[in-house]
């Protein structure tokens, strides 16, 4: 080793990066993986049933996105195209105030998941503040 | 010739210290990543344009609930039956504050099964739900709507 040293000091000046550019190179990959990993998600409601002495109200004013088994949609039985749909809600919030923003989706049951979080997805991009799942056992006030 | 024993000399020893520093850092790789692959099971989300972060679904005690394409329900990474979902929920749910139920539901999964989950989690008497999707990456997908992109 000494006449190495010896023989090769002036290479030895330069550091060698290599090996550091191996280690940084391993980082940005572990970074890249990383990141992406972070879940990401849609948030929904379901409503637990009224105590039994209070009466349900607004069910004039609520807001049901229908999702068809062929992916037709429809507000309150008004039919929709997917285009239209969050025009159509941000127009129909516009006079609500914050906090009664409130809209449910009700999907067929053979309906593929993607549509309705598709569904929810636009809801969510279009001033409804909370969106809620209208299941089964919901409607049928359990 | 009479250089060439010197320089054998010196390459007899290769420098294992940078191989040292890669195999060190793709340990610390295998050891963060293989606690995340075991959150949930890995079913094929569904992608939208708009989603929240949701930080709390990749806790090791979320309660979370994975559908896949087949209607098959997952507690965390243990295979359950639709009847065991309520009992589970609410047994997970018991001294939480946070009462989130996470729902990682396959795109292809048919919604009726989606809402057999939801209805009986919220039996177990959870109101907040975390549908975990992706991030819609094409935006082209979005203008054109599932039936487009799905």
């Amino acid at each position: 080793m000494a006449i190495q040293l010896g023989g090769k000091g002036g290479a030895m000046s330069e550091p060698n990066v290599v090996p550091l550019i191996d280690v940084l190179l391993v980082l940005i990959i572990i970074f890249m993986a990383i990141t992406p990993t972070t879940p990401v998600g849609l948030k929904a409601q379901v409503p637990q049933p009224a105590p039994p002495n209070e009466k349900p109200e607004m069910q004039t004013r609520t807001i049901v996105v229908q999702v068809a088994r062929d992916g037709g949609l429809k507000i309150n039985e008004q039919p929709v195209t997917w285009s239209t749909l969050g025009t159509q809600l941000v127009a129909v919030f516009k006079e609500r105030a914050p906090g009664d923003r409130v809209a449910f989706i009700k999907g067929d049951k053979d309906v593929p998941y993607l549509y309705v979080a598709r569904a929810i997805d636009i809801m969510s991009a279009s001033d409804v503040e909370m969106v809620g799942l209208l299941t089964k056992k919901v409607e049928e006030g359990q | 010739m009479a250089y060439k024993p010197k320089a054998g000399a010196t390459l007899s020893e290769p420098n294992v210290i940078p191989m040292a520093d890669i195999m060190l850092v793709l340990l610390i790789i295998m050891m963060i990543t293989v606690p995340r692959l075991q959150q949930g099971t890995s079913v094929d989300m569904a992608t939208v344009a708009n989603p929240v972060q949701m930080k709390d679904a990749e806790k090791e005690d979320a309660v979370l609930l994975s559908i896949t394409h087949d209607g098959t329900i997952f507690f965390r990474t243990t295979k359950i039956h639709l009847t065991d979902v309520t009992p589970q929920v609410r047994d997970a749910l018991k001294d939480r504050l946070d009462k989130v139920v996470y729902i990682k539901a396959d795109q292809r999964a048919k919604y009726g099964d989606v809402t057999a989950v939801v209805d009986d989690v919220r039996a177990a008497g959870d109101e907040q739900i975390g549908l975990i999707t992706e991030k819609l990456t094409d935006p082209a997908v979005e203008v054109e709507g599932p039936k487009g992109g799905g």
